[in-house]
């Protein structure tokens, strides 16, 4: 397991045992042997111009294109907090807001429970183990736009879903007409689809627990819970926590899956930030107003990885 | 977490036990997996029905007739082989040049002592955690100020620069013992040479499962193409998938097979890189895509 640690990357980066092996310090290092020291630079410059025109400028020029009213035609001009009181006023975007609060508040925790609970399951003695993992891992890295055209299918109102609910005397349900059922739906797809991923980064963290610690705890009579609680989890919490981090990340991103279903409705039920901020964009031709709402979306991503970076020293055990 | 067991006991019965358990356990998770797998398998049995039994009063796998020409259909009707043939070359090209951008990088952070290299590394790191997609607009506005829009120039560059395949080569770099190097650099080979002749040829388990995330990675990308591509003839495979499903009177049949048609390259993929796969993902080197 070789986690980046987010809030120590400096000290990694100046801390030696990242750094190349030390060569021996004898005669033959007085002139190092790379050639000059500039050389370094040469073989990082491709990939940092390119980090910083694609990914970096991008962010920073995102931030200013929300104080201004541009659009596709050009004439740009910069109107202050205009935009900002205005998302403020804009029902569509109030909602949208909600709309993906809710999805990360029922995706993620249900992600990480999901995730940890096969990768445990997949631990126990099953025959082929690693076929189920391939099974479980192919739709995290299948087409999402493919896989979400699949669930509009099957749930449709006269889809396999619904004639499976009829054999046992159920439903039918609205899946994609009712703004409930519909959120619902997009949240499905997006478990069934990702928890694959997240299963195989924490197997590897259960993978790392040393079988005589828990060997040890069993000899102390700690129960199945007891183990659980005081062994598995804090050993295997940098993974939660790597896990936690990314996949809350992505989950205030989710555009694909509503893009796809429901387009966003019925009635903005299934309204992303994401998709509204695509909208605004690309159909509404307010280039602006859409980075206005990409600011905001920042922030709260930002805040939201800010705090998990400080709550992670209440339950985050290294080493 | 059964598979810590204590040493067996010889009981005649608590074999017993076992292996009934093992069993049970074994076929709870494959009946698992099997309901895990049936918006796939259903997806292709749809693939093969005729168009006015998609939907029907009953569920049922299989419809009068098994039309495999519904795959023919969605190569010509819906234009599939176009969107395969596009979406194939971009995410050839995008491999080749994200390969080439990591490794340079990674080398230089794995093997190559330079002034700053620490600050480098660290916005490296912090990129990782941006929000890629917020940033679309001002990508969107820079490639069309510069008549960039709807190219595939647009379409590739963007997606090269993601720090993730640096950090996987480098993880790995790290790894190959000083002395190699020692001993190539007494015998006068350049920096570049080192690279090439011994670096390289050392991390290549890395390169290609780098390769496959870049490959997947191209080849499932959504909303920047959405944005960049225009016009229908540059389209990948998730834009037409996407524009198909959102025309009034979905031809379900044609775009399950096309779906089929899209997965299973993944499929295959994944099950013959499988042991590669998972163990870079528990390295924890891609993040959650």
């Amino acid at each position: 397991m070789t986690f980046v640690r987010l809030d120590r990357a400096e000290e990694e980066a100046s801390d030696g045992s990242v750094a190349p092996p030390d060569r021996p310090r004898g005669r033959l290092r007085r002139r190092p042997l790379g050639g000059p020291r500039w050389v370094g630079w040469a073989f990082v410059l491709p990939g940092l111009i390119g980090l910083a025109v694609f990914i970096v400028i991008p962010q920073v020029a995102s931030l200013i294109l929300g104080f201004s009213d541009s659009t596709l035609l050009g004439g740009t001009q910069f109107t202050g907090t205009h935009n900002y009181i205005r998302l403020l006023h804009d029902p569509q975007f109030l909602n949208s807001i909600l709309v993906t609060a809710i999805f990360v508040l029922v995706y993620v925790p249900a992600n990480i429970a999901i995730s940890m609970a096969m990768a445990m399951w997949l631990k126990t003695r099953i025959a082929g183990r690693n076929w189920l993992r391939v099974i479980f891992l192919i739709p995290a890295l299948s087409p999402m736009v493919a896989n979400a055209a699949v669930f509009r299918l099957l749930f449709q109102k006269d889809g396999a879903v619904n004639q499976a609910l009829a054999t046992i005397g159920l439903g039918p349900i609205p899946w994609l007409s009712d703004g409930n059922w519909a959120l619902a739906v997009v949240i499905g797809v997006s478990l069934w689809q990702s928890f694959g991923y997240n299963m195989i980064v924490l197997g590897a963290g259960l993978d790392s627990i040393s079988p005589d610690v828990i060997a040890a705890s069993r000899i102390d009579g700690a129960g199945r819970f007891r183990r659980l609680v005081s062994i598995t989890l804090p050993l295997v919490s940098p993974a939660l926590f790597f896990t936690t981090v990314l996949t809350v990340i992505g989950a205030w991103q989710t555009f694909a899956q509503a893009y796809v279903i429901t387009g966003g409705g019925p009635g903005n039920s299934t309204m992303t930030i994401m998709l509204y901020l695509y909208q605004t964009a690309f159909t509404n031709n307010q280039l602006g107003y859409a980075s206005a709402i990409a600011t905001v979306l920042f922030l709260i991503i930002a805040i939201f990885t800010l705090f998990q970076l400080w709550g992670q020293r209440k339950w985050v055990h290294y080493d | 977490m059964t598979n810590h067991q204590l040493p067996a006991s010889g009981s005649h019965w608590r074999r017993r036990g076992r292996t009934v358990g093992f069993a049970a356990n074994t076929t709870v998770a494959w009946l698992f997996a099997l309901l895990f797998s049936f918006p796939l398998i259903w997806t292709f049995f749809t693939a093969l029905k005729p168009a006015n039994e998609v939907f029907g009063a009953q569920i049922s796998f299989i419809g009068s007739k098994v039309l495999w020409s519904n795959f023919v259909d969605a190569w010509t009707e819906v234009g599939f082989g176009r969107l395969l043939l596009n979406s194939l070359v971009v995410a050839a090209i995008s491999t080749v040049l994200t390969l080439v951008v990591a490794t340079l990088t990674a080398f230089a952070f794995a093997r190559l002592r330079f002034p700053g290299r620490s600050a480098v590394f660290l916005l490296f790191v912090i990129t990782l955690t941006l929000p890629s997609e917020v940033a679309v607009v001002p990508l969107f506005l820079g490639f069309d100020q510069a008549g960039l829009a709807d190219t595939w120039f647009a379409l590739i560059i963007p997606g090269l620069f993601g720090a993730f395949g640096a950090f996987l080569l480098r993880q790995f770099m790290l790894q190959i013992p000083g002395e190699l190097e020692e001993a190539a650099r007494l015998d006068g080979a350049s920096t570049w040479r080192l690279l090439i002749s011994v670096i390289v040829p050392l991390v290549r388990p890395a390169l290609s499962v780098l390769a496959i995330f870049a490959f997947l990675g191209s080849w499932n990308s959504f909303l920047w193409p959405l944005i960049i591509l225009n016009s229908s003839d540059k389209w990948t495979i998730p834009i037409g998938i996407a524009g198909f499903t959102t025309q009034t009177g979905t031809q379900w049949e044609l775009l399950m097979a096309a779906c089929v048609m899209t997965i299973a390259p993944v499929v295959i993929v994944v099950a013959f890189a499988q042991r590669q796969l998972v163990a870079a993902i528990g390295a924890g080197a891609f993040g959650g895509r």
